[in-house]
This record gives C-alpha cells, structure tokens and sequence, in this order.
C-alpha cells in the first residue's frame, strides 16, 4: 500500500517527461552532437571536430549579433520587469470597466507578431505615421529615420518587443498583486504612507516570486527575438538589428549550413542557462 | 461454427492481398506547388487527371505550399527522406539543391524532342556545371508599370516613359519637385537583386574561375547613381531595408511614380487601388545600359530521392508542354517556356484598350531578348548578402561606392575560395 501511494504521482509525471524528452532533450542533446558535422539537410553529415566553434570565434558577424542580442537584453528586460508592475497596480482597481483597460493592454499580446511587425513597419516608415504625428506636434523637425538607420533601427525593433510584451507580464504581475493582503495597505495608509512609500515597501517586495519569473521570462524571449527581425528589418541595415538567433536562421535555413548554426545555437543555449542561473540566485533567495 | 470463421477470415485475407498487390502496381507520385492554390486548383486539377487518363498505372499527388514556406517543407521533408517526386521551385532554391546534388539531371534524362521545345536562353537558367536541374516552366518578364497622372503634375510626358536606368535621376528630381513623390522603390539591398541591374547594365559580374568581376570604374559609377538617389530621397529611405513588396506598396499608394514588376501584380493593383490602376501605363522593362532584359523562371523539378523517377520525369515533361502551358497562360499574365506556346496568336492579338492586355504583350515581345540574367553559382544565398551589405553601406553613406565594392569583391573571392 505504502509503495503505490510514492509510486503515483511519478506516474503521472512519467507522460511529460517522454514528451519533453523526445521534443526537448534529444533535440538539445542533438543539435550539440550536429554542431561537430558539416551538416547541410540534404546529404550526409561528416564529422569536422570542433571547427564550427573555431570559426565561429573568428566570425565578426557572430560577435556583432551576439552584442546585438545583449543590446536586446540590457534594453528590454528592466522595461519589461518594471513597467508591468505599475500598469498590473492601475488595473487592479475595481473601477468599472476596468476589466477593458485590462482587455485593451492584452490584445497586442495576442496578436499575431507578424501582423504586430507589419503595422508597426508602416508606422516607422519615413513619410508614415509616427514622423507624421511627431512633426505635427513640433517634437522634430526631420523626419526620423527609424528603421532604416544603422543607429535606431535596433532600438525601435526593441520598442515593438516591449509594447507587444508589456500585457503579458501585467496578467503575471496581476495574478502576485491578488495575494497581497489589503490590510497591509491600510495599515500603511494609517501610518502616512503615500502611493509611491506603499508600493515601495509592500507590492514590489512581496511580488518578489513574480518579478523573478518575470525576469527569467523576459530574459529568455529578448536572447531568443526573431519574429520581428525579420519582419521588419531583416537585421538591417547593414546588420545593425541583426539578432543571434536571426544569423543562426540565416546560416542554418538560407545558407544550409546547419553544422555552423548548431554550433551557435549551442553557444546560446550556454549562455541563456547562465543567465537564468544568476537570475535565480540573484532574485530566488529571501 | 469455426470452419465457416477460417473461411471468412480467409476470404478477408485474400482480399486485401489482392487490392494490395493492385495498389502496389500503381504508382503515387507527389507534386509539390508554390502557392497554386485557389486561383489555380481547377487547372492543375485538370491537368493531373487528363495526364493520370493517359497513364493509367500513374496516380499524381498535388501538394500546393505557401511561397514562403516551400525551401523549408522541402528542406525537412529531404532531411526525412520523405521528399515529393516532383516539385515546381524557383531558380535560386532549386540552384541550393542542385548544389546538394538532391536533383535529377534533365540533359541527361530527357530526349531530345522534348528538351527541343523550350527556348534556349530559358533552358540555361538551370544550367549548372554541364547538368540541367529543373525544366523551365513558366516566366515573367518585368515591364514598367508608370502612373500617368504623376507624370502628368511632374510636366513628364507620359507616352514617354524611361527606357534606361540613367535618365531615373532627372526625372526624378523633377517628380520630387513638382509632386514631392518618389520615382521608385528599386529593390538592390535585398536578395542579391542588384547582380541584375549590374548585368543590365553590362557590368561583369564574375570571371571564369569564379573570382569577382565586378569592380570596375562603370561599376563605381553605376553604384554612385543609386547613391546619390538615395541621398536625395528620390528613392525613399525604406530602399535600404526592403524591397519589392514594398516597392508594390508604395507604386500603390500613389507614394512612387514607376513600378517595375511582373504584369501578373496589375490584378493586385486593379484590387487594392482601383484609382491608380486607372492611371497606370505599361512599358518595356527599365534597363541598363547593355538594354538586356531578365526573366523570371519558375521550373519543375525531380528530386533525386524519388521511387519512380520515370513517371516523375514523364509527369514533368507533360505539365511542361506546349498545350498544357498556353493554357496556364490564358488565365493569368504569364509566359510559357516553349517556343509553340510564345507564338500563340493569344499574345500578340490584345485588345488595346486593357491595361493587363498591353502588358502581357509587351511582355511576351521581350521574351525574344530575354535571359536569366544571374547564372546559377554556387554558395548563391551567401553571395546575395555580399552583394546586399555592399548596396546597404553605399546608400546610406557608410562606405564610398568605391570602397564598398572593393570590400565586397574581397568578401566574395574568399567565399569562392572556400
């Protein structure tokens, strides 16, 4: 009796872990064994030893794409940690229609990032929207020119990950808010505290589960940005928006150069691990 | 009681076996298409089955894929050893296969009567290294598509369009004064397209031995052309990062003067902005200075890891022929590859008054002239993004022309050499 009942819920977990591992660990363990081959999809992989990763810390490209990724990382975590928090704290009010506000903040999130990427292309245009709008209100005088210079281009793709990201974290944030006591609020309310003291010293420490998951979270998708790349830029110009994982793509799918493009897909992987180990200690003690 | 059972069960047994030894004399070919799907499914529809009436033991499997997501479907499907039989690609992807040698050689597989039918200049587009990779099916030729109207306000005179790429600058400058709009987006910083203007305007692109060709004092100054339209914004800023679809959007939107595309897209044109339709003109395409025109070759393939590479072959040549292609040609604004079909009266006979009309017979007056313009070469993608990063940094002032074809043609020796 005794045995069953430790034996069950490792059971239960036994069908996740044949999905996970065919789909997720074999791939992994794959890709590392891939970057070691010459592999182009089509004829048979050979065996080229640690090549790949030589030429890979000689490919300036390489090193420009991962300095792009870190760009990505540096610019658009703490928007995305931070920023959610207040907008989750506006929307937990039980004001009526409230629960639009809520809707309106979510509905990028789930639009298609490629119709995300189209609309916002069209906004960026030299003679589109944005300038238009800026011009108007006498913020510029030239057009700017935000996606098709080598030092915006990068940073106005980054806008587009944050305003499509921010409503996705918000329900994160909202659903840490919900356990909060309000006592504690009223407490500090009686003791003087204003809006800003209060959420200092209760919200963001007791969302402190959130904020870690929301920062592994959005740290993985900033190293991972494809999906707007190339809708917008394609990494240009001159491979000023050019992610890593877009050179991978292009190695691996364009130039089917699949041996070169595990070997970076391997030194990704490496270094998002470390990134979500440090995140984990940094943010997961008390 | 079981005695009747063994008798069924054996029956049942003897069934099978049998419909399985019929099916097993049959053979499934697959067809994979790009993009075909809706406007063409009752045509290729009734090709397969006038050609599956003629082959009886042949049965022909019709896949259509998205444009954009064929490479892909092939590439996994070859990787799977699951690849279609016969596959219709463009020629810079069935060039990557080529190259992988997952294709079937037509020189050496088709007879002579049949490899006769087609244009010669068309043929060579997937010619590579001896080897035919793919049979031409259908063309496009790009004419000049021109908004009369803007050319009207620019004090232009539309009965004469542009014919060469030189006479872009001025023109554009006077489209910019008087309307404020662009003359063009050209799509060169994507896609290698920029080899093409370079051989339009006769500028070599490489040597025998595969080394760069290209960097030549016309070259320099062809480069600085672009240049300098793109610093005075006669071309708009967005050159840099796009290309056709956006060059269709900004012809469309009455934002650029001149589009210069396939006659195929004045349908999207006619439904997306009837008003500029109205206004628009063809002519014969744009081009450099050794007046060379490009076509645009769509082929069909047989993959090297087909079962049945006769019917495959058989199935190729029959979709490719001269009754099926003038057929294709009667429903939409394209050209065959076979000399028969081209001298259908369907394409000199127009009704003058139609727009499309006019451009499917200027159209198919330089198909005469016209050649793919780009060889088949190896490590073609990688080439492209040479050529591409060359223009990037030439237009935006990053390099000189001169500098930045220098550094590309250094660029492109070490990837032939490789």
């Amino acid at each position: 009796m005794k045995l069953r009942k430790t034996y069950t819920p490792y059971l239960f977990l036994v069908p996740a872990l044949i999905f996970m591992g065919i789909f997720l660990f074999y791939p992994i363990v794959d890709v590392f064994r891939l970057s070691f081959t010459n592999y182009n999809m089509i004829q048979e992989a050979s065996y080229v030893g640690n090549q790949n990763y030589q030429d890979l810390l000689n490919d300036p490209l390489f090193w420009k794409t991962l300095k792009n990724s870190f760009i990505y990382l540096i610019g658009v975590v703490p928007l995305l940690v931070i920023l959610p928090i207040f907008i989750a704290i506006l929307v937990n009010r039980k004001l009526k229609g409230i629960k639009w506000f809520r809707a309106a903040y979510y509905i990028p999130v789930v639009t298609s990032m490629v119709v995300v990427g189209i609309m916002w292309k069209w906004l960026y245009r030299g003679n589109g929207l944005l300038n238009y709008l800026l011009q108007t209100i006498g913020l510029i005088n030239e057009p700017i020119s935000w996606l098709t210079s080598t030092d915006y281009a990068l940073y106005s793709v980054m806008a587009v990950t944050i305003w499509k990201g921010l409503g996705y974290y918000m329900v994160i944030y909202l659903a840490g808010l919900q356990s909060i006591p309000q006592d504690l609020y009223e407490v500090a309310q009686i003791d003087g505290a204003n809006w800003w003291q209060k959420h200092l010293h209760i919200t963001i420490p007791l969302l402190k589960p959130s904020i870690l998951l929301v920062t592994i979270l959005s740290s993985i998708a900033a190293m991972k940005v494809f999906t707007e790349v190339y809708v917008m830029t394609k990494g240009g110009p001159i491979n000023s928006s050019k992610t890593l994982v877009f050179y991978i793509y292009e190695k691996a799918f364009e130039n089917l150069n699949l041996g070169y493009a595990a070997a970076m897909g391997f030194v990704l992987f490496v270094i998002i691990f470390i990134l979500s180990f440090i995140n984990f200690k940094v943010l997961g003690q008390e | 009681m079981s005695k009747k059972l063994i008798t069924l069960t054996l029956l049942v047994v003897f069934l099978f076996t049998m419909s399985s030894i019929g099916l097993a004399q049959e053979k499934q070919i697959e067809f994979w298409t790009m993009q075909l799907k809706p406007t063409f499914t009752d045509y290729i529809n009734g090709v397969i089955s006038d050609f599956e009436e003629e082959n009886p033991n042949i049965d022909v499997k019709w896949v259509d894929v998205p444009w954009a997501d064929m490479e892909k479907k092939i590439l996994a499907a070859t990787a799977a050893n699951n690849a279609p039989d016969v596959a219709n690609l463009n020629v810079p992807f069935s060039m990557k296969l080529a190259e992988l040698d997952a294709l079937v050689d037509m020189d050496a597989n088709l007879s002579d009567d049949v490899k006769d039918r087609y244009f010669p200049t068309v043929w060579k587009a997937n010619t590579y290294e001896g080897e035919t990779h793919a049979i031409p099916w259908y063309l496009s030729t790009s004419v000049t598509m021109y908004n009369e109207t803007i050319f009207e306000n620019a004090g232009l005179n539309p009965d004469n369009p542009p014919q060469n790429y030189w006479e872009l600058l001025e023109m554009g400058r006077q489209i910019k004064e008087k309307t404020g709009k662009f003359i063009f987006l050209p799509p060169i910083a994507e896609t290698g397209r920029y080899m093409e203007y370079m051989v339009r305007e006769g500028i070599p692109l490489m040597n025998d031995d595969g080394t760069a060709a290209f960097n030549t004092e016309k070259s320099v100054e062809f480069l600085q052309l672009w240049a300098r339209m793109y610093e005075e914004r006669l071309i708009p800023e967005e050159t840099v990062t796009e290309g056709h679809n956006a060059a269709v959007d900004f012809y469309q939107s009455g934002q650029a003067a001149i589009l210069l595309t396939g006659p195929q897209f004045l349908s999207r044109i006619e439904e997306n902005a009837p008003e500029i339709f109205e206004k628009t003109r063809v002519a014969p395409e744009i081009s450099g200075s050794a007046q060379k025109v490009g076509v645009a070759v769509m082929n069909i393939a047989v993959l090297e890891q087909t079962e049945y590479k006769d019917a495959s072959l058989k199935f190729a040549a029959y979709i490719t022929n001269n009754e099926n292609q003038l057929e294709f040609c009667k429903l939409v604004n394209i050209l065959p590859s076979t000399k028969k079909a081209a001298q259908a009266p369907y394409f000199t006979e127009i009704d003058p008054n139609s727009v499309k009309d006019k451009a499917k017979k200027v159209s198919a007056e330089q198909l005469e002239r016209a050649e793919n313009l780009v060889p088949p070469i190896e490590n073609q993608s990688q080439l492209n993004e040479v050529i591409n990063q060359m223009v990037q940094n030439a237009l935006l002032g990053k390099k000189s022309p001169k500098e930045a074809i220098s550094d590309a043609e250094t660029e492109w020796n070490n990837i032939m050499s490789n």
